[in-house]
């Protein structure tokens, strides 16, 4: 069953076609990777899908509902949530609260209610920090509850993004390239983390460099080149396949990559 | 549901509790301090509340906002307006006052808190300034040469009531949904939209609650100098309140009530220096920027230190439990 | 119509001392990416100094001018590595609170310097007016746009034909590829600032004499309205800078004739604030895609 459907999405800036004519499904439960050379498109397609962009041509579905016009801010709402690139915390804030404000969209405790510390939200505030330390748990930083974002190691920042992510009980992950940085030992954890993710229910939809991580966990492959979907299948199907070895390693014959 | 109800209740009582005591007090100080003194304590408590307007704007949600001394003034005006022209109650006149330069703040909010860090600033001084011509020739306003005959109704224990009303209400407000959506703003926009935090309607609201505090805060300026031009609300105002959010550590409540007992009463207890206090403030904010970005409060966390400081003589008892 | 070119007249001498000092804004801003707030305090010491200078009986308008602006090239490059050096790895808001700091502690020294009150420039040379058809054109008038337009043109030549002009490009361009080209950045940043607080200092020697009145908040106002012109004509643009600073002068002169005189001063921040609302890149200036 597809859970976020990209259909004919084109984005333009200026000349440039960033992506180009893309039909993409992800499906309810799997791990899609997406692969593919430098300057691909691959962040774009992310940014169309949480809303920083809008698509030029096509549309996005997203559970059902398309997702065109929803404003950046309202797409965690729908279940829709993501790691960037390079990581974005809260550096001066507690650990404890950027994963609180990763639940922001499930909350409802407004201005008045802020200033007038009625009972309801005295509660969400009780669950909300059972809530969060939860998904702290799950991603073994409970101990650093305390600390300020900025003082934790890196794969520990890398993990507290995904618990930021995590906590509002998502039905989509979209991860941006979640092993940058790490070594090989944290490659691993970060393996079996997206695996023990996907098996409480959440759709794992990465972008990601590292060929033998996405070899190794995903389910199915899509691979971009120039914007253009260029193959999709199981990692054995994309790893044989012709045109996607020509993308990353050239055809033996010399094709300037400088776009004309 | 029922011990979380009966806990709301003791908890308001307690707050008017305070409060009361606050005002019960501060009207004890006021029958006893030389007026020299109160007059001191009535500014640090103006320039208190103005200062925790700004610091949740620029220190919470990181807007830096240089035109505070706007909304001050149109505080001023407006309430001074409403007691004198209108005969309206003191304290009525204070609640327009703030509530008219919050109503501004929103308006110019909306437009300019689209923009980032620098240029957000100068349009703050834009506006700033914009008020400030506005306020010289308006016929209301009496113009440049200012407004006469207000009521000096403001006392000691108004201004503290009100100034401990504030802080209450900062802190409730960052250990909020909203104020950590403020300071998720001011750590990383991008960020904060992809949680599903809408970044304007909370740099919109911090704004807003910002100008409130400096209306008041002009309100009761007005209501003590008795005499307001369009000349004392100008930029050098502004600057005054922002070292003092500075001066205490942006984004810190406990350092801006230090900042303002400091930078209000230092230019009083160093007179020979008096000459000079623009200049120090130049000094200062620099120096701070280079040396002590987070201010005297920086870094230090309020609650935890002051639970470190009550753990120690526990700590030496637990010994081996650990 | 004759009026009209009146009122062209005025607003291109205005224009040229707003431009001047837009200069400075645009090019640290091109290179550096802040605003030094405090250019407004430099142009106002370039009128201070000039002002010592003239008062000095050995001396004429261009040894003033000239002394002028050294003495504030040399104030600029100390103020960037006092306040500013220290600050370029921080965020841009420590760097403009600094450089707010350097704004007051400037204005506030110079009233400790030299009282707060208005001086008087005091007469260089006689200002002669001169009838063509039916408006007039001042003596000072022509000194003014003649020595702006000197100025601007120096400048242009400087940045387009020269090599420091090409690194100061560079710079502006992409700092860190400029470093690896060999490029001083440091030095060039001094330059930079060298060179605006210069223009600054000429404009205030010229505004002195124009409108004959020197008060140490001069700076504030000036320093805004040439921010504007900066942001109009597109910020991180020369040219724009130019032609931003000539059209808030000529918008304020308008302001004046439509008999709205008393707001004259809040033209340029509404300006200001529209172009910053609208089309924040300004008339010149170019479009930066955010890159999330």
């Amino acid at each position: 069953m597809s859970l976020l459907t990209l259909d004919n999405v084109t984005i333009r800036f200026g000349g440039l076609t960033a992506v180009d004519t893309l039909n993409l499904e992800v499906k309810q439960g799997e791990i899609l990777a997406l692969i593919g050379p430098n300057g691909a498109g691959k962040s774009t397609v992310f940014n169309l899908i949480t809303g920083i962009y809008k698509p030029t041509e096509g549309a996005i579905t997203f559970d059902g509902k398309p997702l065109g016009g929803i404003p950046t801010h309202k797409i965690a709402e729908q279940g829709i949530t993501r790691t960037f690139q390079t990581i974005r915390l809260f550096s001066e804030l507690s650990v404890l609260d950027n994963v609180k404000i990763g639940a922001h969209c499930r909350g409802t405790a407004g201005l008045f209610k802020a200033l007038t510390r009625l009972p309801s939200m005295k509660r969400e505030e009780t669950d909300l920090e059972e809530k969060s330390i939860k998904a702290l748990e799950f991603l073994d930083l409970v101990a650093k509850q305390n600390e300020m974002a900025k003082n934790l190691s890196y794969g520990e920042q890398r993990r507290l993004e995904i618990a930021r992510a995590l906590v509002s009980k998502p039905k989509i992950l979209l991860l941006d390239e979640p092993a940058a940085g790490m070594n090989p030992q944290e490659k691993v954890i970060l393996m079996e983390m997206i695996r023990r993710i996907r098996d409480t229910g959440i759709t794992i939809f990465l972008v990601e460099h590292d060929m033998k991580l996405v070899m190794t966990i995903s389910e199915r492959i899509a691979v971009l080149d120039y914007g253009k979907k260029i193959a999709e299948g199981t990692p054995l199907e994309v790893r044989s396949d012709q045109a996607v070895i020509e993308a990353y390693l050239g055809s033996g014959k010399f094709k300037s990559r400088i776009r004309r | 549901m029922k011990k979380l109800l009966s806990n709301w209740i003791t908890q308001a009582l307690l707050f008017l509790i305070v409060l009361g005591l606050t005002a019960y007090v501060s009207q004890v100080i006021n029958d006893v301090l030389p007026p020299y003194v109160l007059t001191i304590g009535l500014f640090i408590g103006i320039n208190l509340i103005m200062a925790l307007g700004l610091n949740l704007i620029t220190g919470v949600t990181g807007q830096l906002s240089i035109g505070h001394a706007a909304f001050m003034s149109i505080g001023a005006y407006a309430s001074a307006i409403a007691t004198v022209n209108y005969h309206i109650p003191f304290l009525l006149g204070v609640l327009i006052g703030g509530l008219v330069a919050g109503f501004v703040g929103i308006i110019i909010g909306f437009p300019t808190l689209r923009l980032t860090g620098d240029y957000l600033a100068i349009a703050t001084l834009g506006f700033a300034e914009i008020v400030r011509v506005v306020f010289t020739n308006l016929k209301i306003t009496n113009g440049a040469i200012g407004f006469l005959g207000i009521e000096g109704s403001t006392t000691f224990p108004i201004v503290m009531t009100i100034a401990v009303l504030t802080v209450c209400a900062m802190v409730w407000l960052e250990n909020s949904r909203n104020g950590r959506a403020m300071l998720a703003i001011r750590e990383d926009e991008v960020a904060s939209s992809a949680v599903g935090i809408n970044t304007t309607l909370y740099k919109i609201q911090a704004f807003a609650i910002g100008s409130v505090c400096a209306g008041v805060g002009g309100a009761l300026f007005a209501h003590t100098t008795t005499f307001i031009q369009p000349t004392d609300f100008g930029f050098l105002k502004s600057v005054d309140i922002l070292s003092i959010v500075v001066l205490g550590g942006l984004g810190s409540i406990p350092g801006t009530i230090i900042g303002a007992i400091v930078l209000t009463a230092a230019p009083e207890v160093l007179r020979p220096l008096a000459n000079y206090r623009m200049m120090v403030y130049g000094i200062l904010l620099i120096v701070i920027m280079i040396f002590r970005p987070y201010g005297l409060m920086g870094g230090v966390n309020l609650r935890q230190a002051v639970r470190r400081a009550l753990m120690w003589p526990r700590k030496k008892q637990a010994g081996r439990g650990e | 119509m004759n009026n009209l070119m009146q009122q062209l007249i005025n607003g291109l001498a205005l224009g040229s001392i707003y431009a001047l000092i837009a200069l400075g804004y645009t090019m640290v801003y091109g290179i550096i990416g802040m605003i030094n707030f405090a250019y407004g305090e430099i142009y106002m010491f370039g009128a201070y100094s000039g002002l010592v200078l003239a008062l000095s009986n050995y001396v004429n308008v261009y040894v003033a001018l000239l002394g002028a602006t050294l003495i504030t090239m040399v104030l600029g490059v100390v103020i960037e590595r006092i306040a500013y050096k220290p600050l370029r790895r921080s965020s841009r808001l420590s760097a403009l609170i600094s450089a707010i700091g350097v704004s007051i502690f400037l204005s506030s020294l110079m009233v400790r310097l030299k009282g707060p009150n208005t001086r008087g420039f005091p007469k260089l040379f006689e200002n002669k007016i001169f009838q063509i058809g039916s408006f007039q054109i001042t003596i000072y008038q022509i000194v003014i746009i003649g020595v702006a337009g000197l100025l601007m043109l120096g400048l242009h030549l400087f940045i387009n034909y020269s090599k420091t002009g090409r690194a100061m490009r560079a710079c502006s361009q992409d700092q860190d590829a400029a470093k690896l080209m060999g490029v001083n950045v440091d030095r060039v940043v001094s330059i930079t600032f060298a060179i605006g607080s210069g223009l600054a200092g000429a404009a205030g020697v010229l505004a002195g004499i124009y409108f004959n009145a020197v008060q140490p908040y001069m700076g504030l106002m000036a320093g805004l309205k040439a921010f504007a012109a900066a942001v109009l004509g597109g910020i991180g643009s020369v040219p724009g800078a130019m032609i931003g600073g000539l059209m808030i002068g000529m918008a304020e002169i308008l302001g004046v004739t439509v008999n709205l005189s008393q707001y004259k001063d809040a033209f340029a921040f509404t300006i200001l604030i529209l172009v910053l609302l609208f089309k924040p890149s300004g008339i010149m200036g170019r479009k930066v895609n955010k890159k999330v």
